[in-house]
């Protein structure tokens, strides 16, 4: 198992957002998180990172407990994070944005990855120069997606990347996050989008009000009753 | 040496050298004198901001604390125990390290960034000049003059001219340049623009965002720290007025003003706008007193409006334009590929 998370509690403040929150991520696969807004969903994959610290419980990546460390030492274990909107540094180039990305492991810079990541995002080659401020929508979640891939992460977490996208930059970028899916990578996606993101996933589990309410396969989710009348509109 | 010698550094090297020949025309006007070194020495505690606040991001408004710091450090230390400011003024600069760290720690620790950043470190100034007001053997109301001169100017840092002043400030400016220079393309320099961009965004690709501010931060105050040692023995006494938000806030806005994070823009900042105040002072201070202050006001307020990104950038495009204009085919076709 890569990611074992148990009887989380975590917010802001004295303010929980989470209960006792329960989730697994094994290797090579892909686990979605939907809810409706505010139920909490950014806040499990900022509590992950340790950009908000967990109040009890336990954050498990590849056997050791993560909960206590801070953000920069969780990534180096090999967690790549996509916030959501992307973010960008927007003043940078989208080569720099890249070089930023292999902070924690430079030697990328220079075995070729970067060019696989432009043969997936051909777009970000074309742009390699142009300041990101000047990006799309889908451009920017493009160039975050390939930021977050540039450290080879063992764990690639998305939080809502079709947010604020047309429905045909969404498709394109559910392709790529497919594509990347069947090549072996382990993905944790975030998303309101609730029906893209039960068609790509293996695993889902439902968030609502902080409290995992339902998990299993996908198909499942897709056939049960809740998740057809409050999530799919059925 | 072969590097510093390349090409690379040439119109680094020219324009100060061109800047330490001036001295030569000027050093009979003692005014002049009085305006270049007050120019630099903006110039060099801008460039320094530059690094917390234009690479990392803090609007820090503490320089005036250090400043303070450095130059009560250097002068008690030379008119008590008779140590040689050349000493003293980097024991301030550690002095000065030591009480950022003191405030970055828990800052850093909790968080606490942008505007609270901004007050807290504002707010170092002030306790710091009302302690040193009410400490009598080492501050006070009155002023506390420095010993030295004379003789001895060269020990006690304590020189009859201008002349001296303007060419060790000179040399702090090239340190300071080069090593904003120096950072600006480490891994440190890459750490802290991100922070400044976008701190959490930074942090979530593995960026340690409380060690490397605390890092610019001690960076910076050194610097400061050192320079207000020689603050101290360039107006050869001691006053609590040294811990001065006015200073700090003249420091954010030529930082602000030549342009966050580029590592000329704090010199050409100070270049213009205190050479351009200081004229103003001295054309309508007759006048009316505090109008060239206004008008200082609409100047930053049409570079706010015209160039929000700092007047470097529009140097560098002039520049550019200069070079092409001059024939550079060179240069033409690499900006070219460039752009």
């Amino acid at each position: 198992m890569l990611l074992k998370i148990s009887n989380l509690n975590a917010g802001y403040g004295k303010v929980p957002v989470l209960h006792e929150c329960t989730l697994e991520v094994n290797e090579h696969e892909t686990v979605t998180v939907i809810g409706p807004n505010g139920a909490g969903k950014s806040t499990l994959l900022k509590t992950i990172t340790g950009l908000v610290k967990a109040m009890s419980g336990q954050i498990v990546f590849q056997d050791e407990e993560i909960a206590t460390l801070s953000t920069d030492q969780i990534i180096r274990k090999g967690i790549a994070f996509v916030p959501e909107g992307g973010r960008p540094f927007p003043n940078m180039t989208v080569l720099d944005n890249l070089r930023m990305g292999a902070f924690t492991k430079r030697e990328n810079l220079k075995n070729g990855v970067i060019d696989e990541l432009f043969a997936l995002f051909p777009v970000l080659k074309k742009r390699s120069n142009q300041y990101a401020r000047t990006l799309s929508g889908g451009e920017r979640q493009m160039l975050a997606i390939a930021r977050g891939l540039i450290s080879r992460p063992k764990l690639l977490m998305l939080d809502e990347p079709s947010l604020g996208l047309a429905p045909k930059l969404v498709d394109e970028i559910y392709e790529k996050i497919r594509m990347l899916k069947e090549s072996g990578l382990t993905v944790l996606l975030i998303e309101q989008n609730t029906s893209y993101a039960l068609e790509l996933a293996d695993r889902g589990y439902v968030l609502e009000n902080g409290h995992i309410i339902m998990t299993g396969a996908c198909a499942e989710l897709s056939s049960s009753d809740h998740i057809r009348k409050a999530y799919l509109g059925i | 040496m072969k590097q510093i010698l390349s090409t690379k550094y040439l119109p680094f090297i020219s324009i100060f050298s061109l800047i330490a020949l001036i001295p030569l025309v000027i050093s009979k006007d003692q005014y002049a004198m009085v305006l270049v070194t007050t120019v630099l020495l903006y110039a060099v505690l801008a460039s320094a901001w530059n690094i917390i606040g234009g690479m990392a991001g803090q609007l820090d408004l503490g320089a005036g604390a250090y400043i303070g710091l450095g130059a009560f450090t250097t002068g008690t230390l030379l008119t008590r125990w008779n140590i040689t400011p050349w000493i003293g003024m980097f024991i301030g600069g550690f002095v000065s390290v030591s009480f950022a760290i003191l405030i970055g720690l828990p800052l850093f620790r909790f968080k606490i960034k942008e505007l609270w950043y901004a007050l807290t470190s504002s707010a170092l100034v002030e306790v710091l000049r009302i302690v040193f007001l009410m400490w009598d053997e080492v501050g006070g109301p009155t002023e506390k003059y420095l010993p030295g001169g004379g003789d001895n100017a060269l020990y006690s840092l304590r020189f009859s001219t201008y002349i001296p002043y303007f060419y060790i400030i000179l040399i702090f400016l090239v340190i300071v340049i080069y090593l904003n220079h120096r950072i600006r393309n480490s891994k440190l320099g890459f750490s802290l623009l991100a922070l400044g961009e976008d701190e959490d965004a930074a942090e979530v690709l593995g960026v340690d965002a409380r060690g490397n501010k605390l890092k610019a931060l001690m960076i910076y105050s050194f610097i400061v720290g050192t320079v207000g040692g020689l603050y101290a023995c360039l107006y050869g006494f001691l006053h609590p007025s040294f811990f001065s938000t006015e200073i700090s806030t003249e420091v954010v806005i030529l930082g602000i003003v030549g342009g966050m994070g580029i590592t000329y823009g704090p010199f050409l900042a100070a270049i213009f706008l205190v050479s351009f105040r200081e004229y103003l002072r001295a054309a309508l201070g007759g006048e009316l007193a505090g109008l060239y202050l206004a008008v200082y006001a609409v100047v930053l307020i049409v570079v706010a409006l015209f160039q929000p990104r700092g007047i470097a950038p529009l140097f560098r495009r002039l520049f550019e334009k200069v070079i092409r204009s001059l024939g550079g085919r060179e240069h033409e076709s690499s900006a070219k590929a460039s752009s």
